[in-house]
């Protein structure tokens, strides 16, 4: 190897590249990165918010009403009658994305169709955050319902996002008996109807959960599957600005 | 003793100047970069927010030894095109190398030394009477009992000010970390294990528990809010509380 | 039988033949034609042998997706012809000759040897070059996906769950990426022409190994269509029970790839210990190859404990074992020791073949000789060793054993001890040398800027007392970039230039590459400083959602990623532009004194004709009517 002659150095021997084809090879590159993003989020977006149904009542206190469900499986709600993919996993309906007015009384109702799991902590059979600390089941209020036999719970629980206030309510819903035949003309048993109100503050962007095991006890913890995806056991609760949906 | 040489003299005066000025940078972060650090509210996060600042300063001649060596050889021998003759034939310099090999053993030994000293800071209790507070990490929300209070408990944590706190620590699922950012307090929450942490708040005022181990699908909103208060209105607080259900 | 075949030979092997390939045959297209169906049929079996044993499939889940990936790896590598020979030596067929050896290594050329189990070294090195860029670019994408979700609060762009899922990808397909980047096209293609060797020690391992990674590709990629994993690429259990099928292609994907580093780390080792040219002493290797043996040997000890905490996990979520069960008397606490028993050493796997390629490097652009070639090694060598007793430090705040905690601080503080040899190599190699300015020494300059910024952040990590406040922040996220990125990354991308022409015959665009350079540096540390920022300030790591005064950081982290997103586009376009339109290499440019740059490019099959004899040292510049430091005969001159 001869030291003085290097065989011609990189500067010499370069083959330009355009950059107009970098620049296109840029743009293509973010367009499909975008490409995926947004299918992604065209895959994910929510079927549809459910909203409060609103009315005023004396002294201008807004009230709104809102019902929901809780199934032993998917067949009734925003999964669609075939339950979509996971027919067999429980859920709420008819969809987990809620909307609830600002300063706004909600008077909510639950109806729940499924069988009681324990819970992994017993704290959450405590009614919270709700009017008078209580809620009504099938009309009798309670503070707390027995541990043991809780199918699910609503609870939303966010702190602290964007200033937004404190929002926490948390209501475990009474589980039917284990072997209760279906009601006639019904895929699921007679529900135990579970009602509670609570005051929202200014408006915000919240989430809920259900605190129950109730993901197959196959998975640790029983908080695997529908406790784990949005659409089944976990929601979002938007606090809007007052507006009448 | 090799003389020094122009270069190596221009270095160390560059070296000297650029220590001083990062060292200087370091003293004035926070009024460059208000809120950088968390609100310290304990002795402890006082300490830590001090040993950052600390290693941050001895970091400092240790990178720009590295970065005004490079910089200066840049500045003075950089070249487009092939070097037409090589640099120096030098493989290597006894007394440099044993003197670099002395220096960072000496930091590191003191770096560990600094640091075994600080550990009962984190492992073992403040003095005083402890208040105990039992904290349960699920899936995905904290809870916070108080055993020396009926047991009562809560979502959201109250302390008094000033009084040691003794947390004990479990998960009823899977794996959380129980973090406190103001107070510089961190423990894994495990399930079937109790692990302890130790903290004095000093400081009255709102701050956050986060978890800080990925721990499913809410894990992200996995926080609650800690209230540091007078004792009179701690005792007031956990009077108003439900006790845990049996 | 035997007759016919020893009669068929000489026509078969006539060394004149041309006639092409049959694409089919011991190729990606046989490896997919046997391994898709028998992963279908896997499936089908096992799902309903496990409907038929239990009574309610509601209650079970249906993990027969193990059986149909394991179906899918060992049909592809069937396929594939990666069982071929042992097969053969099973059946006590002939051995194979000279020219079988020639006729596997590719001798015919050919751009379809690169889809075929070939064994030459430098079709392998490319192989893992293309792979290790296309597990870039996928990795790149999923962190293009997480700063678009943080790039201001309120997860508006995916549901949480998407989120959770693509950080793990994100995360495992980097970890691959980093720990394949050099010692898989680099070691592979250039060290055994630096230590003049015909090829690897054992060439059919070497493909097997290339072929055992392409067979966990797939896997990991299909996890998304299983629901995903939330877990991070931690997979910490039990959360990894609980999570979705997705978790079990991670597994299974765990599984083929640690044998595919077991068998590259002994194929490595084997090869630099036994075929080194004569005259090429351990005290003359170049530098590269100390960095890949020690970085193969230290993967050989640590990442089996990978593939054990995979396969309990396997078990535990698919037969319902309980080793990392709390309420079964397991512990995840095991499963965090075995995986950080790995997951710590893995950084220094990583960072190991970048510190050699750094210190190879320089030499060159310096035109001096690396200074301190001993300490240097010692440095790589120190490091590998003091990395297999530090892992705990990833456990300071799990409650384990705070009395361990004061030993692992002191044996991960003493690391930084050989790694500061490292730097001193490095920046002694500077002083006083040239700088020749091209794109590989840019990265270089960057190497040193970013690795100590990353190295002086794991001090405080190292420290139990801040550790405590940065664990599992962002911070740490920062942290690890800095080393695995902008130190390990770095070196990969000076080597990715600086080979270019070795490996592709010609020149890469230089303007295109310095755009490349500055794009990524300022990208990379825009994003990495605002993490330390947010880091500092108290965000977690892995939320896809967090409160408003995370938010200014977040956005400006976003913003520079995207420019590496950018950056590395530009990357992908020189190199593939160039290798049709680059102007033709010389075989050695950067008139370096090491091997490789002494043979033609493109490289002959077996590289030289005559194995040289090697006088002197790798890094002899500057030395006056210096001896050739080869002095084979047969050495093709340039």
């Amino acid at each position: 190897m001869n030291k003085s002659s290097p065989g011609g150095g990189p500067q010499a021997a370069l083959g330009k590249l355009s950059m107009a084809g970098a620049v296109v090879a840029v743009a293509v590159g973010a367009a499909l990165v975008l490409g995926l993003a947004l299918l992604l989020k065209a895959l994910g977006a929510h079927p549809f918010t459910l909203k409060a149904s609103t009315s005023s009542s004396t002294g201008g206190q807004t009230v709104a009403h809102l019902t929901i469900s809780a199934y032993p499986d998917s067949m009734a709600g925003e999964h669609g009658k075939s339950g979509g993919a996971h027919p067999d996993w429980v859920s709420y309906g008819p969809t987990t994305n809620l909307w609830v007015p600002a300063h706004a009384l909600v008077k909510m109702t639950i109806k729940n169709y499924d069988s009681a799991t324990a819970l992994n902590s017993p704290f959450f059979g405590n009614v919270q955050g709700t009017v008078g600390g209580v809620a009504y089941y099938n009309g009798k209020p309670l503070k707390r319902i027995n541990p043991n036999d809780v199918a699910h719970t609503f609870t939303i629980h966010m702190f602290p996002t964007a200033g937004q206030p404190p929002l926490d309510v948390s209501v475990p819903l009474l589980g039917v008996a284990d072997n209760a035949p279906n009601a006639p003309g019904s895929q699921y048993p007679k529900p135990t109807v579970v009602t509670f109100e609570f005051h929202t503050g200014a408006s915000g962007r919240y989430i809920w959960q259900c605190f129950d095991p109730c993901g197959g006890t196959s998975y640790y913890a029983g908080f695997g599957g529908p406790m784990q995806n949005l659409g089944y056991m976990a929601g979002t609760v938007t606090v809007g600005g007052g507006a009448v949906a | 003793m090799p003389r020094m040489t122009p270069a190596g003299r221009t270095v160390l005066i560059w070296w000297a100047i650029t220590t001083v000025l990062g060292i200087a940078l370091v003293f004035n972060i926070h009024r460059i970069l208000p809120g950088l650090l968390p609100t310290a509210a304990s002795p402890l996060a006082q300490s830590q927010d001090f040993t950052l600042g600390l290693f941050t300063v001895l970091a400092v001649p240790v990178a720009m030894l590295v970065w005004v060596t490079a910089a200066y050889v840049l500045i003075t021998s950089r070249t487009r095109e092939m070097p037409t003759e090589d640099g120096p034939p030098i493989h290597g310099n006894t007394l440099v190398q044993s003197a670099w090999l002395g220096v960072s053993s000496l930091l590191c030994v003191g770096l560990v030394v600094y640091g075994l000293a600080l550990l009962p800071d984190i492992y073992t209790p403040r003095p005083g009477n402890q208040l105990v507070v039992n904290v349960t990490g699920q899936q995905w929300q904290w809870t916070f009992s108080y055993p020396g209070y009926g047991n009562v408990t809560s979502t959201s944590l109250v302390l008094p000010v000033g009084r040691p706190v003794t947390f004990r620590v479990t998960s009823v699922d899977v794996t959380h970390s129980f973090w406190i950012p103001a107070m510089g307090v961190k423990v894994d929450a495990n399930d079937h294990e109790i692990t302890q942490a130790f903290v004095r708040p000093d400081l009255k005022g709102n701050y956050t528990v986060r978890c800080a181990e990925l721990c499913g699908l809410y894990h992200a909103y996995m926080q609650s809010p800690v209230q540091v208060t007078s004792a009179a209105r701690f005792v007031n607080w956990v009077h108003q509380q439900k006790p845990a259900t049996a | 039988m035997t007759a016919q075949t020893s009669v068929g030979r000489p026509a078969h092997h006539d060394p004149n033949e041309t006639k092409p390939d049959n694409p089919l045959k011991r190729s990606i297209v046989s490896g997919i034609a046997v391994g898709v169906p028998l992963a279908i049929i896997a499936y089908f079996v096992t799902s309903g042998l496990v409907h038929t044993t239990n009574a309610d499939p509601a209650t079970i889940r249906n993990d027969s997706l193990v059986i149909a990936y394991l179906g899918w790896g060992l049909g592809f590598l069937f396929g594939v012809g990666a069982f071929n020979r042992p097969i053969q030596w099973a059946l006590s067929r002939n051995e194979p000759t000279h020219q079988d050896e020639l006729e596997l290594a590719g001798h015919r050329g050919g751009a379809w040897r690169y889809f075929r189990f070939t064994t030459d070294h430098k079709v392998v090195g490319i192989q893992y070059l293309v792979m290790g860029m296309v597990l870039f670019a996928a990795g790149g994408v999923a962190a293009m996906l997480i700063r678009l979700e943080v790039i201001q609060p309120g997860a508006k762009m995916f549901p949480i769950q998407t989120y959770n899922t693509i950080i793990g990808m994100h995360g495992l397909i980097m970890i691959v990426a980093t720990i394949i980047m050099i010692t898989g096209p680099f070691t592979n293609f250039v060290v055994p022409i630096m230590i003049g060797a015909r090829d690897m020690a054992f060439p059919r391992l070497n493909a097997l190994s290339f072929w055992l990674l392409f067979t966990a590709v797939p896997i990991f990629l299909s996890a998304p269509f299983f629901g995903g994993f939330q877990t991070g690429w931690t997979a910490y259990a039990p959360l990894s029970d609980q999570t979705a099928l997705g978790m079990d292609a991670y597994s299974l994907t765990i599984l083929f790839f640690v044998a595919s580093t077991a068998v590259a780390a002994v194929n490595v080792v084997t090869t630099v210990a036994t075929m080194r040219a004569p005259g090429m002493s351990w005290t003359r290797l170049p530098i590269l190859t100390w960095g890949s043996v020690a970085s193969s040997a230290l993967g050989l000890v640590v990442m089996p404990s990978f593939l054990a905490s995979q396969y309990l996990l396997m078990l535990d979520r698919t037969i319902g074992t309980g080793f990392y069960k709390g309420d079964r008397g397991g512990s995840q606490w095991l499963y965090e020791h075995l995986f950080w028993f790995m997951g710590h050493p893995e950084v220094y796997v990583i960072v190991l073949p970048a510190f050699a390629v750094v210190l190879e490097l320089l030499p060159v652009f310096t035109r001096k000789p690396l200074f301190g070639y001993r300490t240097a090694v010692g440095g790589i060598v120190g490091v590998s060793s003091l990395s297999m007793i530090v892992w705990a430090h990833h456990m300071f705040v799990t409650g384990w054993s705070p009395t361990a905690s004061g030993p692992f601080m002191l044996t991960t503080e003493l690391i930084s001890i050989p790694t500061g040899l490292v730097f001193l190599a490095s920046v002694g190699t500077l002083w006083r040398g040239k700088a020749w300015m091209t794109v590989p020494m840019l990265y270089l300059i960057s190497f040193l800027w970013n690795f100590v910024i990353g190295g002086v952040t794991g001090i405080y990590l190292a420290d139990v007392p801040t550790d405590v406040q940065l664990h599992g922040s962002l911070f740490v996220t920062a942290h690890f970039h800095y080393t695995l990125m902008g130190g390990g990354m770095m070196a990969f991308l000076a080597g990715v230039y600086y080979w270019y022409p070795k490996m592709s015959g010609r020149m890469y665009d230089d303007r295109l590459g310095r755009i490349q350079f500055w794009t990524m540096q300022i990208g990379f540390n825009v994003t990495y400083m605002a993490m330390f920022y947010v880091g500092l300030q108290g965000e977690p790591r892995r939320v896809g959602d967090y409160a408003a005064k995370f938010a200014v950081g977040n956005f400006i982290s976003s913003i520079g990623a995207f420019v590496i997103g950018a950056s590395m586009i530009l990357l992908w376009y020189n190199l593939i532009a160039s290798k049709r339109r680059g102007a033709i290499a010389p075989a050695n440019p950067w008139n370096a004194k090491t091997l490789e740059w002494q043979v033609p490019t493109p490289v002959p099959l077996e590289n030289f004709e005559e194995i040289p004899i090697v006088t002197a040292g790798p890094y002899e510049y500057g030395t006056p009517a210096e001896p050739a430091h080869i002095a084979g005969e047969g050495v093709p001159s340039t």
